[in-house]
């Protein structure tokens, strides 16, 4: 999540959602093919669309598209396979959501408001009325 | 100060992982599952006795899965679009492949075992038309 969150930063987040928090959030949630506790940005929240494949995916009202802010490149020259989010376990139910991060308390240097960031920009908004899932 | 230090560190670790892949890739893996589906359908055909047909299935069954995860990491990892260049049937032949496996599973008769290999073999032309061996294997194996 560099440039964002580094290795070692100590968070604090707010366990109170009980939605998905506005895009470009950062949040805390359990994966949904592990159970592992992860750390991404909200790409994309309740009822917009993502590109899929050639076509869109709209997402549920209690899903969101959470996304990497590194690209497949970026971990590539750090020796590291893809990003692994959305685009691998697909959209992530409100269930798994543990908490929105919004202030980082350490490192000394770094400390601050942890600022919503980019979002998917192109082809991402509500559904229009009445589109079934793809 | 430790004390302080302590008191305030995180409870839980959160991660933003990505994927750590060894890039060691070979369809021999696959084929290799798929050879003991080919030789327990021989095998059950030579032989009536209940209990033995009964292990054969089961055991095919978890080969054939084997088959498939083996397609499938080769498919989802080792190969990249620029690979369709090479292998414009890329996608056909794979989907050709799993759903061989998923026959296989189904079947007792050796020659739905042996189409799966020869779609194997064809993955494996595909493997090596993109560079896979030089790209993907640990030099140094015994020939």
């Amino acid at each position: 999540m560099r440039p964002a969150i580094e290795p070692g930063d100590w968070l604090l987040v707010d366990p109170t959602p009980i939605h998905w928090p506005r895009r470009g959030s950062i949040v805390v949630f359990r994966e949904p093919d592990g159970d592992a506790l992860a750390v991404k940005r909200v790409a994309a929240g309740p009822g917009d669309r993502v590109p899929f494949a050639d076509g869109y995916l709209e997402l549920a009202d209690d899903e969101a598209w959470l996304m990497s802010d590194a690209s497949a490149e970026l971990t590539a020259a750090a020796g590291f396979g893809e990003p692994i989010d959305s685009r691998r376990y697909g959209p992530v139910p409100v269930d798994l959501l543990v908490g929105r991060a919004w202030f980082r308390y350490a490192p000394f240097r770094r400390i601050g408001r942890i600022a919503p960031g980019p979002r998917l920009s192109d082809g991402v908004g509500p559904a229009a009325r009445g589109n079934g899932r793809v | 100060m430790f004390r302080l230090t302590r008191w305030l560190a995180p409870t839980a670790t959160a991660r933003a992982h990505c994927d750590l892949p060894c890039g060691v890739y070979d369809p021999e893996q696959a084929r290799i599952e798929a050879e003991s589906c080919f030789r327990i359908m021989e095998k059950y055909q030579a032989n009536a006795d209940e209990t033995f047909r009964a292990r054969a299935i089961g055991i095919k069954e978890e080969r054939a899965e084997l088959v498939k995860h083996h397609l499938d990491v080769l498919w989802h990892d080792y190969f990249k679009p620029e690979h369709l260049e090479a292998v414009p049937n890329l996608h056909e032949l794979f989907w050709n492949a799993n759903k061989q496996v998923s026959k296989v599973k189904a079947s007792v008769d050796p020659a739905d075992g042996q189409k799966l290999l020869d779609l194997i073999n064809d993955v494996d032309a595909a493997w090596k038309a993109t560079g896979g061996p030089g790209k993907t294997r640990v030099a140094g194996r015994p020939g």
